[in-house]
């Protein structure tokens, strides 16, 4: 059957933002930090994505990228200029033809995304111990979420930051830093070969907040890529932890 | 030939598509066979801001005929679908449920609105 000769437009506004900076984290890994030519801020909550319209070979495609600054951090402490910027983070990925896409992209080059989108947020401060797991470029979302999370008086927060190089550690000054002013979050990293990531951070959650404990009330907070955030997710639902209290984002 | 029909609750002309599922992927996003990729891969445009990787609600359709057609939704569809607006006991996200019956007679609404205008009306 040939298809349908007309389609239905994109609903959603589309906005433009201005590359204003590009730094490498590591020769795979990049921040972009984007100016809406509109000046106007973009309203996020920590967690969200925006959906950027990457043009490949005379056709469009949506692909999302996590909003890796923070809402709530001083803005000039974060090399932002004191404007509308927000920062996005990606790492390249085999046969990844959007991401090669925003590689190849300078600085005064435009991009077209819409958004923010996404149900992996936090709000506000939990007031539970919190728990955020993340692998390597994954601890975009998260970066925000934890600010957010030490915005105000909280409770607990433990963050495990886990990639297969120390380079693949980002934002890990900014972390330490907090860890060293606020006593009640702790900033933990692991350091394990690709495949072993999961099993690590897999046993590491298991004897700390499963077998360690009875304490079932934490909110679990994952993000990283492939059937290893499942398991995880798995492993504190089947074991006692609310539904609702373990939030994740799979890519 | 499996049979998809679409509302549109904004009020657009109604579409039906015909079509083998057997021949998917139609189209590069959501699950090959997906609500998504068949109406993708036939040039009717559904909202899918994540790529069509279960990551948000933007591809919400609500199943008004042959749900038992549909590919059973796994946890990580149902979790993302608490946060759709709108949702109903036949909800489904368009990038995870697949046609896979040859004899498929599917009909889905696509609502107007989704979890993110809000906030997207605030940002503009």
């Amino acid at each position: 059957m040939p298809p349908e000769q007309t389609a239905r437009p994109a609903s959603r506004p589309s906005r433009t933002a201005r590359i204003e900076r590009i730094f490498d984290h590591a020769a795979d890994t990049r921040s972009l930090f984007l100016a809406p030519i509109d000046s106007r801020a973009l309203r996020f909550t920590p967690g969200q994505f925006i959906s950027i319209v990457i043009p490949l070979a005379g056709e469009t495609r949506n692909r999302a990228y996590s909003i890796a600054s923070s809402p709530d951090r001083d803005r000039e402490a974060d090399g932002l200029s004191p404007d509308a910027t927000f920062e996005i983070c990606f790492n390249r990925v085999p046969g990844g033809r959007g991401v090669d896409w925003l590689f190849e992209r300078v600085v005064g080059d435009t991009i077209d995304f819409t958004g923010p989108f996404g149900a992996f947020t936090l709000d506000t401060p939990p007031s539970v111990e919190s728990i955020f797991l993340a692998d390597a470029t994954a601890i975009a979302p998260i970066r925000p979420m934890v600010h957010r999370a030490a915005s105000s008086a909280h409770a607990p927060i433990v963050l495990i930051h886990a990639a297969y190089s120390a380079d693949h550690l980002l934002y890990q000054a900014e972390f330490e830093d907090l860890a060293g002013r606020d006593s009640e979050f702790r900033f933990e990293k692991i350091i394990a070969p690709e495949g072993a990531i999961y099993d690590r951070l897999f046993a590491e959650c298991e004897r700390r907040w499963i077998r360690g404990d009875s304490n079932r009330a934490r909110r679990i907070y994952i993000c990283g890529v492939g059937k290893g955030v499942i398991r995880l997710r798995d492993l504190f639902r089947q074991n006692g932890y609310e539904r609702r209290s373990v939030l994740y984002e799979q890519w | 030939m499996a049979k998809l029909r679409v509302i549109f609750e904004n009020g657009d002309p109604e579409r039906v598509i015909e079509f083998d599922p057997a021949a998917a992927p139609f189209h590069h996003d959501g699950r090959p066979g997906s609500i998504l990729d068949i109406l993708l891969g036939h040039k009717i445009h559904l909202e899918h801001a994540c790529g069509g990787n279960c990551a948000c609600t933007t591809c919400h359709v609500v199943v008004k005929q042959g749900l038992p057609k549909l590919s059973e939704a796994e946890e990580q569809e149902e979790d993302m679908l608490d946060k759709a607006p709108g949702l109903t006991p036949t909800s489904r996200l368009g990038c995870q449920a697949v046609i896979e019956d040859p004899d498929a007679e599917v009909t889905v609404m696509i609502p107007r609105f989704t979890i993110n205008l809000v906030s997207e009306s605030e940002s503009e």
